[in-house]
């Protein structure tokens, strides 16, 4: 990870998209990490049940209660903290403008380099 | 026109919820195609190659959050979906649940930089940007091959899966009906054509085919982006409508669960042999035609209270003269309610009079039945007519949370996405639309087809159309038939938006990736537009064509397909985009170690489970989780054991000049 160029150093820096980015993605994996350590458990301690009896199945707003706070709940919550991460905590960061094209000049410079070569190697 | 088809709409619709898909399909598919002809006017001012293929990277939230959606929304979402929350019940909470992080996975966990990077290189395929970030023609080949070899399977399977869909909605249509048989007779001397499984879906194929190819391949992204955008607005709108009408027939949530708590799975015929014997109590002078779908009641067993309900699953016939038949296939309900309900509503449903019933011979469900599985269709793991284990067990359930976020965030078809946009508010604005679109689709679903459960019990046996079935019946019930286009319209939206942007992904492999970057660099932009349109139009006819006799397995096709590139592309990308010390051969490591370990394991299935399909289950995880963590093992072993990139290509991809900031 701590890989830099060696040359001109100081007249560069590490590009703040990418370390907002990388910021981002880290707080993105936690919250999926969450999502699975709460839904997953919760599901299999209170919806694994064996000969339930149905007429005492617990239900909170006609869903079954494992699934309401196994999955509605926690999916609320996501929905909550997906908007407060993108409308005030992801940065806003230019993204640049396209270099459209710029692979493929730099592509047909390499090869005619490298026909110019081969010429002056052969002549 | 609109005008026209407007004042004819009610009329239409009035005959029923079948005709009312019909014409649904028909207004559908008109309006795709003007949004493509609009979408082609634009090709004509921007820089051609990046406008036909990536719509110039100027996504706004609504075009940007509606494509993106809708693309990851395939079929399966109103067909197959549905169908599992049906036959298995609450338990598809679970199997969906990862649907709550999916967006922000999906779109926030690579959205911003690969679009940056797509940028900075110039790139316009997910091909091009693995190249170029390398600065490696031999991996950019490899991802090519890769992306070819699996779309091409995944766009014949949807091909499939768009066909059937169609014609599942459009059955009993009778101008369809009579259209498949003239279609039937015109190309009965074709070799290829001739062979198709029924004349319905070679019909279906090639209308669905055909409009879809057309569309495409006249208006590029943009046409693509902005059916997509009318496509999602269709799919939610159905699913909206249709949430209070289904809770409301149902009497309630609180009763719809209560009534599933009590229900236990029905008795099913095994295809190869079993089902009942009936026996008319006079025989016919006509042939007696008994069509799936018809209800067969006759006294209880001696001993029991409960009636006898069976439901025909695969149609029959008894001859003229005739008393009796054997092993017709059916299903038998076995709870007293749904039975209860079924003899309540005889006068509306089709029942098959004068009949007695003997030598049942019907499976039990796997699990569900048992006193100590009690409640199976309102806890986990959910009833199964074939494992003892359940729907789903703990370790699948595990496994579907990495499939929908971890391998979503993998698929090409969404990484072309990403690179798309306009600009980062676009993102931030667009992942916050596609959650709460997530959430008025998903959850909904399984509400709504919780309560189909009550309202159309015994479905078991043709559950893949339980969504437009659904829709008829919730829209006759208050007497508004017409408004079932809309709802059935779903469906359509889903697969066309799904089909369309593969078929653009795979032609932009060809053109760009394989054309263009390996063969003739210097092509001109004629050349390269003449041939955008063509790979598209070409690649389209040859997956419609192979469809006509597809592959079997078509789910186990889609995800073979969606898993394996997750599995080959997922690490390159992340270790690509956040890693500065990953290189070529680090990533290639990661590629090929994640698809041949995937792959092998799908291969071991063969030996193993009989069937390449069965893949084999190493802790009892999916191949998709033992894909994704050897390919990240090995492309950071690889990486680690060979030499750093040049500092060159790290500082244009992780720097900027001071000066810039």
């Amino acid at each position: 990870m701590s890989t830099a160029p060696s040359n001109d150093t100081e007249s560069m820096e590490v590009d703040p998209v990418f370390l907002n980015s990388k910021r981002e993605a880290w707080i993105i994996l936690g919250l999926w990490v969450a999502a699975i350590l709460w839904s997953v458990p919760y599901c299999y301690m209170n919806g694994f049940q064996s000969g339930m009896n149905a007429e005492t199945i617990e239900t909170t707003l006609g869903i079954p209660s494992w699934v309401f706070w196994g999955i509605a709940f926690p999916w609320f919550v996501a929905d909550i903290f997906t908007i407060w991460f993108c409308l005030f905590y992801m940065k806003e960061d230019d993204l640049g403008v396209a270099h459209e094209g710029e692979d493929l000049a730099e592509e047909i410079a390499e090869m005619q380099a490298k026909d110019a070569t081969a010429g002056g190697n052969e002549s | 026109m609109n005008l026209l088809i407007n004042t004819k709409l009610p009329v239409i619709f009035a005959e029923g919820g079948s005709d009312a898909a019909l014409v649904s399909f028909l207004i559908y598919t008109a309006a795709v195609f003007v949004l493509a002809a609009m979408s082609n006017r634009l090709l004509k001012s921007k820089s051609f190659l990046s406008e036909y293929f990536l719509g110039s990277r100027g996504l706004g939230v609504w075009a940007f959050a509606l494509t993106f959606a809708a693309t990851s929304s395939s079929g399966g979402s109103f067909t197959g979906f549905p169908s599992k929350i049906y036959t298995h019940g609450w338990i598809l909470a679970l199997w969906i649940g990862s649907y709550m992080v999916v967006p922000i996975c999906t779109m926030g966990f690579i959205g911003k930089r690969l679009n940056q990077v797509a940028r900075r290189s110039g790139s316009i395929t997910v091909p091009d940007v693995i190249r170029d970030r390398f600065h490696s023609p031999l991996l950019g080949l490899m991802a090519v091959s890769l992306i070819v070899f699996f779309m091409s399977f995944n766009l014949v399977a949807q091909f499939k899966a768009g066909s059937l869909i169609l014609q599942t909605l459009l059955e009993g249509v009778s101008v369809f009906e009579s259209t498949a048989d003239g279609l039937a007779q015109a190309v009965a001397g074709i070799p290829l054509l001739s062979t198709a499984e029924s004349p319905e879906y070679l019909l279906c194929l090639l209308v669905f085919g055909i409009a879809v190819i057309l569309y495409t391949t006249y208006g590029g992204f943009h046409a693509v982006v902005w059916t997509d955008v009318m496509q999602g607005i269709v799919m939610v709108l159905g699913v909206i409508i249709m949430l209070p009408l289904a809770i409301s027939q149902a009497g309630g949530l609180e009763n719809t669960t209560r009534l599933m708590a009590k229900m236990t799975p029905p008795r099913v015929s095994a295809p190869d042999k079993g089902g009942i014997t009936l026996t008319l109590n006079k025989p016919r002078e006509e042939i007696l035609r008994i069509d799936t779908g018809t209800w067969i009641t006759d006294e209880p067993i001696p001993g029991q209270k409960v009636p006898l309900l069976f439901r025909v699953t695969k149609s029959t016939i008894i001859p003229a003269g005739k008393t009796s038949i054997n092993e017709v296939k059916v299903l038998q309900l076995t709870t007293l309610e749904d039975i209860q309900r079924i003899l309540g509503r005889r006068e509306s449903e089709k029942f098959l009079d004068d009949v007695s019933v003997s030598n049942i011979d019907l499976k039990a469900y796997a699990y569900g039945e048992e006193g100590s599985q009690q409640g199976a269709y309102v806890s986990g793991p959910g009833p199964s007519p074939s494992s003892s284990n359940g729907f789903l067990p703990f370790s699948l359930a595990i496994s579907f949370f990495f499939m929908w976020a971890i391998s979503g965030t993998g698929q090409p078809a969404n990484m072309v996405r990403l690179m798309a946009f306009r600009d980062t508010k676009t993102l931030q604005r667009s992942i916050c639309t596609v959650a709460i679109y997530y959430t008025l689709i998903y959850f909904p679903l399984v509400i709504i087809f919780c309560c189909a459960r009550v309202l159309l019990p015994g479905m078991e046996g043709e559950s893949d159309s339980i969504m437009p079935k659904m829709a008829v019946f919730l829209t006759e019930n208050i007497g508004m038939g017409w408004l079932a286009g809309l709802l059935v319209a779903a469906p359509f939206a889903a697969v066309m938006s799904t089909v369309d942007s593969f078929l653009l992904l795979i032609s932009s492999a060809w053109v760009r990736d394989v054309y263009q970057r390996n063969i003739n660099p210097k092509a001109s932009e004629k050349t390269m537009k003449l041939l955008s349109y063509l790979a598209t139009f070409v690649v389209g006819t040859a997956a419609m064509l192979v469809a006509v006799n597809p592959p079997k397995f078509l789910q186990d096709i889609i995800v073979y397909v969606g898993s394996g590139l997750a599995a080959s592309f997922l690490a390159p990308i992340v270790y690509g985009l956040y890693w500065r010390r990953v290189n070529a051969a680090g990533a290639m490591g990661a590629m090929i170690g994640g698809f041949s370990v995937h792959l092998a394991m799908y291969v071991t299935g063969y030996f193993v489970n009989g069937s390449f399909f069965r893949p084999y289950q190493l802790f009892n995880f999916d191949p998709i989780i033992i894909g994704l963590f050897v390919s990240f093992i090995s492309g950071f072993v690889v990486t680690k054991l060979t030499a750093p990139p040049s500092d060159e290509l790290v500082q244009k991809y992780f720097y900027i000049n001071k000066a810039n900031s």
